[in-house]
C-alpha cells in the first residue's frame, strides 16, 4: 500500500498544474518543443552539471515546497529514489557526440542517464533503494509500482519517483521520430513522494478518457513526467483512487494509486 | 519496519555473447581455461584514443527466426535471447512474458549514426535506450511489462531484482531479465577522456593494477516463481538491493556506504548471513579506488568470514562490458556451483596489501560452493548486490 503525500510539477508551462493552458496543443501553436529554462542553483558543485540534472533538483524542492517539508525530512538510507526518463539523457548524449574531442567535452559521467538522479542523491543526501528506468509513461507506472513495492517490503520509509525530459537540443531528432509521439513536445520535471497507506498499487486494465488523455490535452507530451502530472491533475479533482494509464512503444498499462488531498496544490 | 524475506526466485536457465564465448558453454569454457577476450578494436575508429584495446566480439552469429538488426546492441541482446531459447522454452501466456534488462548505453551509437545521416525516424527511435529491449521483447513475443534498467553498470543486477519483483507481485509468471552493452566510440571516447582505462593487463585486485578495460556483452536468464518450478533449473536468486551513494557522480563513495548497504539488505532479503557465503564475485573494474573500496566493504560486511571466503573478479578476461557485466557473473556463480569450479581472477598475480582477501587465482579453484554474492558499482552512485544459490 502506497500513497503520494507531496507533488512537484514543472513544465514548460510554468510551475505547478495551475500554469497549464487548457489545451497544450493550441497554446504551443507552431513549437515543435516547449522548453523549460535551466534553473538558477547556486553552488560550484553544480558547474558542470545538465541541464536535466539541475530540473531533478528543482522539481525535488518543488515537491518539497508542495509537501511543507524540509530537506531533513527525506535526507538519509531510509528514501528510495526511483527515476525515470525516456529521452532526458540525449541532450547530454549528444554534445559529447558532437564535442571536438577534448576540446570543451562535457564530462563524460554526465552522459549517463544515472547523472541525474546522481546530483539529486547528491544534493538531498539520499543513500537508500535506488532505481532508474528508461521510458515513457508506462516506465513511471513501473516505477510508482517498484516505490509501493520497496514500501511495502519494509526497504524504505518513503519513495521519490522522480521524472525528467528535455527535447530541445535533439528537437530535429525527435521531429524524426513523431511517431513515437503525439506532441506538442514539452519539458517537464516532477517528483512524487510516496508514504506508506492508502490503496494498494494495483496493476489494472487501462482506462479510456482517463487521466493520461487529460494530462496530454493540458500539458502536451511529457512522456515519463504524464503519470505525475496526471496524479497531480487528479489531486486538484478530488480523484482519490487515481486511475493512471501509460502508453509507449505499443505497450499500456494501469495502475491504481492514491493521493493525499491534504496537501496543497502543486 | 523490519525488512522482509522475499520469496527466491528461480533461475531455470541463461544465455549469453561474450568476447570469450558466443554461448553459454564457450563462455564457461573461457573462463575457465583462461582465454583471454581483449583485443585491438577493429569495428570503429580508435587511433586517435590512448586506449584502443577491449573486449570486442569479433564475430557475431546472425539471430534465428529474425532478420539480422542494425543496431549492435539489439543484434547482441537478440544472439543472448537465441542461445536462451536452446536451453529452455518460454512455456507461458506471451501476455504473462516479462522482458527487464539493464544496460549503461542502449542504443546511444544508434545516436551517432542518427547524428552523422538522415535516416528518418528509425534512427532517432533506435537511439532512445529503451528501444534494443523492446527488440526484445517482439523477438521473444513478450506482451508483458518490459522494462529497461539503467543504474549504469550495476544495471544487470538491478534487472534481475525488478525481474524477480515482478514474479513475487504476480505481475508475470516468467521474466526474462538480464544486461547488455556494446563497445563503441562513444564509451571508448568517454572512458579514454577519464583516463579510467589501462594500456597494461587488466589485474584485479593486484598490487599492479592500473585501470580497467572495456568490453561488450550480452547475459540474460530465465525467472520464475520458485514454489512453480518443475524439474531442473541453473539455481536461485535469493536476495537483491540496489542503492545510492548520495556521494559522487562518478568515483564510488570513498567508505563504500552504498555497497554496503546493498548487500546487507541482499542478505538480509535472502534471509542469508556472511556465515552463510561461499563465494563472492566481486565487481573488480582493476582500478586502484574501486578495488580498494570494495575489498573494505567486504571485510566490513562479511566480518571475520571475509577472508575465508574466495573472491574473483572476471573482468581481466575480457574486459568490463558495463550493462551485462552483473547479469554475467550472477551466471558465472551459478555455473561454478553446478561444476564445482571456481573461476580464476584473470591478471592477477602480485598481491596487494590493501587487498588481502582469498582472490581465486592461476587455473581457478575446485571448490563446491552454494550461497554466492555478486556486487556491482556504476557512475552515478548506483550498487547492486544480488544473492545467488546455485545447485551443486
Amino acid at each position: 500500500m502506497a500513497q503520494v503525500a507531496a507533488l512537484g510539477v514543472l513544465t514548460g508551462w510554468g510551475e505547478s498544474t495551475g500554469a497549464l493552458p487548457a489545451d497544450a496543443a493550441l497554446a504551443a501553436g507552431e513549437r515543435r518543443v516547449v522548453a523549460l529554462a535551466r534553473p538558477a542553483l547556486d553552488g560550484a558543485r553544480f558547474r558542470r552539471a545538465t541541464r536535466e540534472c539541475l530540473l531533478g533538483v528543482a522539481a525535488v524542492e518543488a515537491m518539497l515546497r508542495d509537501g511543507g517539508l524540509g530537506r531533513e525530512d527525506i535526507r538519509g538510507e531510509r528514501t528510495a529514489l526511483v527515476y525515470v526518463t525516456a529521452a532526458a539523457y540525449g541532450a547530454s548524449n549528444l554534445a559529447f557526440i558532437e564535442a571536438a574531442s577534448g576540446q570543451g567535452t562535457l564530462h563524460f559521467p554526465y552522459t549517463a542517464p544515472s547523472a541525474v538522479p546522481a546530483e539529486v542523491a547528491i544534493e538531498f543526501g539520499l543513500t537508500g533503494g535506488y532505481v532508474i528506468l528508461i521510458g515513457a509513461a508506462p516506465a513511471t507506472l513501473d516505477g510508482l509500482w517498484q516505490a509501493a513495492t520497496l514500501l511495502a517490503r519494509g526497504r524504505c520509509d518513503r519513495a521519490l519517483v522522480l521524472a525528467v525530459e528535455t527535447f530541445e537540443e535533439c528537437a530535429d531528432l525527435y521531429a524524426r521520430g513523431r511517431w513515437l509521439s503525439r506532441g506538442p513536445l514539452v519539458e517537464a520535471a516532477a517528483c512524487a513522494l510516496l508514504v506508506p497507506g492508502g490503496v494498494t498499487v494495483t496493476e489494472t486494465e487501462p482506462q479510456d478518457g482517463d487521466l493520461a488523455t487529460l494530462a496530454r490535452q493540458r500539458a502536451g507530451e511529457t512522456l515519463a513526467c504524464e503519470p505525475l502530472v496526471a496524479l497531480a491533475l487528479a489531486r486538484d479533482g478530488g480523484r482519490a483512487p487515481a486511475w493512471l494509464t501509460g502508453q509507449w512503444r505499443g505497450r499500456r498499462v494501469g495502475l491504481q494509486l492514491s493521493v493525499l488531498e491534504q496537501a496543497a496544490s502543486a | 519496519m523490519a525488512l522482509l524475506r522475499a520469496e527466491p526466485v528461480s533461475i531455470l536457465a541463461a544465455g549469453v555473447v561474450t568476447p570469450i564465448g558466443t554461448d553459454l558453454d564457450a563462455f564457461w569454457s573461457g573462463l575457465i581455461g583462461g582465454a583471454d577476450g581483449i583485443s585491438t578494436i577493429e569495428r570503429f575508429r580508435v587511433d586517435d584514443l590512448r586506449v584502443g584495446r577491449g573486449g570486442e566480439i569479433k564475430k557475431l552469429r546472425a539471430p534465428r527466426a529474425v532478420e539480422a538488426p542494425r543496431c549492435r546492441a539489439t543484434a547482441l541482446l537478440l544472439a543472448a535471447a537465441d542461445d536462451l531459447l536452446g536451453r529452455a522454452r518460454l512455456a507461458a501466456d506471451p501476455a504473462r512474458v516479462a522482458v527487464v534488462v539493464g544496460t549503461a548505453l542502449g542504443g546511444v551509437e544508434e545516436l551517432e549514426r542518427a547524428v552523422e545521416s538522415d535516416r528518418g525516424p528509425r534512427a532517432a527511435a533506435g537511439a532512445l535506450y529503451d528501444s534494443p529491449a523492446y527488440a526484445l521483447a517482439a523477438r521473444l513475443s513478450a506482451r508483458g511489462p518490459v522494462l529497461t534498467v539503467s543504474t549504469a553498470c550495476a544495471s544487470g543486477a538491478t534487472a534481475m531484482g525488478l525481474g524477480a519483483d515482478l514474479l513475487r507481485d504476480d505481475r508475470a509468471d516468467l521474466v526474462v531479465a538480464g544486461g547488455y552493452d556494446v563497445l563503441c566510440r562513444f564509451v571508448m571516447r568517454g572512458f579514454d577522456a577519464l583516463r579510467s582505462l589501462t594500456r597494461e593487463r587488466v589485474r584485479p585486485f593486484d598490487r599492479r593494477r592500473t585501470g580497467l578495460l572495456l568490453g561488450e556483452a550480452a547475459g540474460l536468464v530465465l525467472l520464475a516463481r520458485d514454489r512453480e518450478t518443475r524439474g531442473r533449473r541453473l539455481g536461485r536468486l535469493l536476495g537483491h538491493a540496489s542503492t545510492s551513494d548520495g556521494s559522487h557522480i562518478a568515483a564510488p563513495d570513498p567508505h563504500g556506504r552504498g555497497l554496503d548497504l546493498a548487500i546487507r539488505e541482499a542478505l538480509a532479503e535472502a534471509d542469508v548471513s556472511a556465515a552463510d557465503v561461499d563465494f563472492v564475485s566481486a565487481h573488480g573494474t582493476a582500478t586502484p579506488l574501486n578495488d580498494r573500496i570494495e575489498t573494505t566493504v567486504l571485510k566490513r560486511v562479511l566480518g571475520e568470514r571475509a577472508h575465508a571466503i574466495p573472491v574473483n573478479s572476471i573482468k581481466g578476461a575480457f574486459g568490463h562490458t558495463m550493462g551485462a557485466a552483473a547479469t554475467l557473473e550472477a551466471i558465472m556463480c551459478l555455473l561454478a556451483s553446478r561444476e564445482g569450479l571456481l573461476p580464476p581472477t584473470a591478471g592477477y598475480e602480485e598481491p596487494d596489501p590493501e587487498c588481502d582477501l582469498d582472490y581465486v587465482r592461476d587455473a581457478g579453484r575446485a571448490q563446491r560452493t552454494r550461497v554466492s554474492l555478486s556486487t556491482s558499482l556504476g557512475f552515478g552512485g548506483c550498487n547492486a548486490a544480488l544473492v545467488l544459490e546455485g545447485v551443486g
